[in-house]
């Protein structure tokens, strides 16, 4: 029987295969391209950051004489002063105003290189003048010029010249805005979690709380800096680009998201061990705090992890509130100016010198490095701690 | 006990948290997207070289964004500073006395150039105002009356010019840079050329809606990109500050208007026609509350800042005429007050 | 002294005041016990049932203060507020120790106490609806007085530099009005969502389908994660990539083809906007497909269709709904990012459907509204209000309409 209904059944076989590893492809590819993107990108920031990782120097003899206390330029021959960077040169007055010593004596030192002599030696466009450019490669064939590690970068705050400019005050400002993030969101979060899965009758309340914690969650970031400005910064007082004002706002922004995961890891408790500790008497505020809380402790934390490291990448809200300024310092107090990582990298990206679109890059790795480590955090506990009831 | 320990390290967590609520010890700088990068090149040099200050904080609001935050009152709530590419408004100044902030320091820093440039390669270009403000206008005058802007290319304004569609990467309408560009070129020649006067008689000179039907692209307060989309696009020109030219001179180039090239000494001789002067005003009353707020200023008026070698000129702004520069370091420095008379 | 300083101030008389509420309720209470009285409740409590009394009328005297002054009806100052606060926590403290005796049931007043902060806490999510909500409607409210509702929703062109130069008062005389119409706003933000669609709504859904139906247990534990890497990558970082890497490529990939494109394309942030929502698409919707019963697939391979056929034509047209809500609640977060478009979309207000051109959304006209060079009563910086308003409402109508679809999936099979 070749055929019934005169369909001829082997092409028809055939067919649906081809149709079935087709189909196959289709979705091998999705995953495929989304991984190759991811490593397009990850490739592509890496080449355009590491080299900030590298810092040019050069050894220069310094003269301190009387002269260069009024004008520190005089220090050093005139085409060395064009290559070595603003930031050493400016300090030579107060140097030999705290050190006399200083006063008369020369000194061969190695010292930070300007930002375009370091693009020069990187390879890059620079502005160097020629007349600089044989200097600097002179200078490099003598042993006087080198690239060296740049822990500048992670000692020094923000500055205007690309090759001082570091990230420690804008991680410091992440750390002190992430704390009060956590201070406020997780607390108000677990109580939030712990009232509508443990006590709260069904009734009309809880419903517009449940659908408007949805909501909240799908509200964009941008609207959230708009309530920061008008009621954080104009109604309560509290002072501009502070790392108060900004905790403020991203708490609330983090809000939904810890309440959403605590709540199912709540729900993931059985029942039976609320009704044993019920049993042997316990008050129902006991049983949550001694058995819910502690068994979903992990599914909580992971919660958490990952909305904090939502907040720590989030960057709209806080230009609205003003933590996109140049704020070259880490912050003491939670009422002084601070600046996050992501605002950093965004002043950077805009700047108009050259040089700060390699620090842009190195800047993005290093806040990369954190967000990964934290989501792996937040996975590694899922995984250790996640238990099948 | 545990529990008693965890409470008190709350109460330690927010005692450091209330810190000092009251007193500043930092400077607070607020206004121009355009005397920014100035202000804070010399906030950074403030606080390098002096170690017994914090170094001020710089916010970029723009001009009428810091006017606002800075006439809301004294106290350490308010800015110290605020910096503007526009002369402070008779109005600015009484809702600041309204507000408390009677006593007021005007100090006036140097130029800032506006530079029409264009790819490294291309050849030279020699425009006029009228080339400018035609290139740019929604409407001009055509027999009498206005008529959507005709013209696609340079060589349809004027002959003399290249035969190249007219593209202008420009300031969007929220930038300072771009009010002054119409402000210094649009309205100079609108209130001026006899076939607006024809059309609008005396309004002629408030003519200035920017065109949207293509040529004239809003790129952006991120001037950098025009300048890489420039080193791309060979057909184009850009319009941004003086700084921009300087710091990529070996990708680009500035155009002549009315046969003036865009450089330092044209600026800062007013020969150049597209040049505005810069600002910041300080609020008296936190001289001496504030710590360094003096000191800052004094440093922002001195030679190795604003003089003819000092650090901001190396960053693109044109220093004032010496003659000028010393009066006004003399009226700032001696925190003279700022009165309606000083602004008409 | 404003209210926040007025509110640090008191904290700090308040907390140690608590602190020692604490140790001093149970010490009193322990001292009892250990002279043979038992006590009804667990002695920890005595200590927190006095704590609470120092620390929640003076908190709530704060509460009602901020309350009368956000409703404009008297601004209390803050000295006579903090000090007000700092004499009702010593009232409590003393009240509260009188209470401390054998026969008193601390458990159960600290628990209704704790319920009730549980509510509160529940009632913040409320009160930062009603936050956003205020915040923007008011300032909105301005701008629609200055500008027609109907001219905002349906005009087509957008150019508020006029407004622009009646703020800096150069303006007067028969100055063309600035016009706000918002449509080439919301038509460029729903194109380069619709791009952003095209990309995240198949790759989303087809790497769902694989990891849910095909995937061995190993090549999901790799997949998961790998994905939820592209879901934690910042905006800000997504942003810098489209401008300084996609948007020359596109140029470029346009050029050798012959066409031209803009730098400021709404193809480049639409494409990594697309890759950023990935995730959440496939996630969701890996979620739904799961809660397709086992039942309607064993059926589907028993009457010998083969998986993609079980796929197409059993799963998904069951698991629709939820793919529905998924590409819904894409679709809002799409709309409402900022940071791709503020740093690799342009400013232009654009209708066209030249992918390659460049255009703006609403989101970028907020920002650049807010951070740009005018005074901030200007009609302009009020427009970033009014669009945020129109923003606000549609990621909610979207997001509502996703739960409705959802609810109704999850009837069907759960």
């Amino acid at each position: 029987m070749a055929s019934l209904f005169g369909i001829d059944e082997k092409k028809l076989l055939r067919k649906r295969r081809a149709a079935e590893t087709r189909f196959r492809l289709c979705a091998i590819a999705a995953l495929v391209l989304a991984g190759a993107f991811l490593v397009f990108f990850l490739f592509d920031i890496t080449m355009k950051g590491y080299p900030a990782f590298q810092q040019a120097e050069l050894l220069v003899s310094v003269n301190y004489t009387t002269e260069a206390h009024d004008n520190p330029y005089a220090a050093m021959d005139p085409d060395t002063v064009q290559i070595v960077s603003r930031s050493f040169t400016r300090l030579i007055p107060s140097m030999m105003a705290e050190n006399s010593r200083l006063i008369g004596t020369t000194k061969e030192m190695w010292v930070l290189a300007s930002a375009d002599t370091d693009q020069y030696l990187k390879g890059n466009a620079n502005r160097l003048k020629p007349r600089h450019q044989a200097l600097v490669d002179t200078m490099r064939q003598e042993g006087k010029a080198r690239l060296a590690f740049n822990w500048g970068f992670f000692e020094a705050g923000d500055s205007k010249l690309p090759e001082l400019a570091g990230i420690r005050a804008a991680a410091i400002g992440s750390l002190y805005v992430l704390l009060i993030t956590l201070a406020i969101s997780f607390p108000v979060g677990v109580m939030c979690a712990v009232y509508l899965e443990e006590f709260a009758p069904d009734n009309r309340l809880t419903q517009i709380i449940e659908v408007n914690i949805n909501n909240l969650a799908a509200i964009p970031s941008i609207l959230y800096g708009l309530l920061g400005l008008a009621i954080f910064i104009n109604f309560m007082g509290v002072p501009r680009s502070s790392a108060l004002v900004g905790g403020l706002t991203l708490s609330l922004m983090t809000l939904p998201a810890i309440i959403i995961s605590t709540r199912a890891a709540i729900r993931s408790i059985p029942p039976s061990i609320r009704e044993a500790a019920l049993a042997l008497g316990a008050t129902p505020l006991q049983v949550v705090w001694h058995h819910v809380l502690p068994l979903s402790l992990p599914g909580v934390l992971t919660g958490t992890i990952i909305g904090l490291a939502r907040a720590m990448g989030e960057t709209a809200p806080l230009l609205i509130v003003g933590m996109m300024a140049y704020i070259p310092e880490a912050p003491e107090n939670f009422n002084s100016a601070a600046t996050v990582l992501p605002a950093q990298i965004f002043t950077w990206a805009s700047d108009s010198q050259r040089a700060f679109s390699e620090r842009t890059a190195a800047g993005i790795m290093v806040l990369l490095v954190l967000l990964l480590g934290m989501n792996a955090t937040a996975i590694w506990l899922r995984n250790k701690y996640e238990r099948k009831w | 006990m545990k529990s008693i320990k965890k409470v008190a390290l709350a109460a330690a967590l927010v005692l450091s948290l209330a810190g000092v609520a009251e007193a500043r010890d930092q400077i607070r700088i607020v206004g121009s997207s355009t005397v920014y990068p100035f202000s804070s090149a010399v906030a950074e040099e403030f606080g390098a070289t002096n170690k017994q200050f914090k170094s001020p904080v710089v916010e970029s609001t723009g001009s009428g964004g810091g006017h606002k935050l800075f006439y809301a009152g004294v106290g350490p709530d308010t800015p110290d500073i605020t910096n503007s590419s526009r002369r402070m408004k008779v109005e600015e100044l009484e809702t600041n006395a309204k507000n408390g902030v009677t006593d007021i320091t005007e100090a006036k820093i140097g130029f800032d150039g506006i530079v029409i440039a264009q790819n490294i390669g291309n050849g030279d270009m020699n425009l006029t105002l009228k080339d400018l403000a035609l290139a740019v206008l929604e409407e001009v005058p055509v027999d009498g009356k206005l008529a959507p802007n005709p013209y696609k290319t340079w060589k349809q304004l004027n002959p003399s010019l290249p035969d190249r569609k007219i593209v202008i990467y420009g300031p969007p309408a929220t930038s300072g840079t771009r009010d002054a560009f119409i402000e210094m070129v649009v309205e100079k020649f609108t209130g001026k050329d006899e076939t607006f006067k024809a059309v609008l008689g005396k309004d002629a000179a408030q003519y200035k809606k920017i065109r949207q039907d293509g040529p004239y692209v809003p790129a952006g307060e991120n001037d950098n990109l025009i300048v890489q989309k420039l080193t791309k696009d060979t057909e184009a020109v850009g319009i941004f500050g003086y700084s921009f030219l300087a710091e990529n001179k070996d990708r680009i180039k500035g155009c002549t208007v009315e046969g003036n090239p865009p450089t330092f000494d044209n600026i800062s001789s007013a020969k150049y026609p597209i040049s505005r002067a810069l600002y910041f005003y300080v609020k008296d009353a936190h001289i001496g509350k504030i710590p360094g707020l003096k000191e800052y200023v004094d440093l922002f008026m001195s030679e190795k800042m604003i003089g003819d070698a000092g650090y901001l000129k190396t960053i693109g702004l044109i220093p004032l005429p010496a003659a000028e520069r010393e009066k006004v370091r003399k009226d700032v420095t001696g925190f003279k007050k700022l009165t309606a008379e000083d602004l008409k | 002294m404003t209210m926040g300083s007025a509110l640090q101030m008191a904290l700090m008389a308040i907390l140690p005041l608590s602190v020692l509420a604490y140790m001093a309720a149970r010490r009193r209470a322990g001292a009892d016990n250990a002279r043979g009285t038992e006590f009804h409740s667990p002695l920890v409590y005595y200590g927190w049932y006095s704590c609470l009394w120092v620390a929640l009328p003076s908190m709530g005297l704060f509460v009602l203060a901020g309350l009368l002054h956000l409703l404009r009806i008297a601004t209390v100052p803050g000295p006579v507020l903090a000090g007000g606060a700092v004499a009702l926590a010593a009232f409590g403290l003393v009240w509260s120790q009188r209470a401390i005796g054998r026969d008193f049931r601390a458990i159960h007043s600290v628990e209704g106490a704790v319920r009730w902060a549980l509510i509160g806490a529940s009632c913040i999510s409320i009160l930062i609806t009603i936050g956003i909500v205020v915040s923007v409607v008011f300032e909105a409210m301005q701008f629609f007085r200055l500008v027609n509702l109907w001219d905002f929703l349906t005009g087509t062109k957008w150019s508020p530099e006029t407004a622009f130069l009646i703020s800096t008062g150069r303006a007067d005389g028969n100055v063309a009005t600035p016009e706000f119409g918002s449509l080439p706003l919301f038509a460029g933000t729903f194109y380069i969502t619709a791009v952003a669609m095209l990309v995240a709504v198949p790759m989303g859904l087809f790497a769902a389908v694989y990891m849910a139906e095909y995937a061995s247990q190993r090549v999901r534990r790799i997949a998961k994660p790998a994905l939820e890497i592209l879901a934690g990558i910042p905006t800000v970082v997504y942003g810098f990539f489209a401008a300084i890497t996609v948007s020359p490529l596109i140029v470029h990939l346009a050029e050798s083809m012959g066409l031209e494109a803009e730098y400021t394309n709404a193809l480049a942030p639409g494409l990594v906007m697309g890759v950023m929502i990935i995730p959440l698409v496939s996630s969701l919707s890996d979620d739904v497909i799961n809660a397709v019963p086992q039942a309607m697939r064993e059926g589907s391979y028993a009457l010998g269709a083969t998986t993609s056929e079980t796929i197409r034509k059993v799963v998904l047209p069951a698991a629709l709904p939820g793919v529905v809500s998924a590409v819904l609640l894409a679709v809002s977060r799409a709309v409402g990012e900022t940071m791709i478009v503020v740093m690799a979309a342009g400013l232009m207000p654009n209708l066209t459907w030249n992918p390659l051109k460049s255009m703006t959304t609403v989101t970028v006209s907020i920002v650049d509204s807010l951070t740009g060079d005018q005074a901030f009563d200007s009609p302009q910086t009020l427009s970033a209000f009014g669009l945020g308003l129109v923003l606000l409402v549609l990621t909610l109508v979207l997001n509502v309409v996703s739960l409705v679809v959802i609810r109704k999936f999850r009837e069907q099979y759960e």
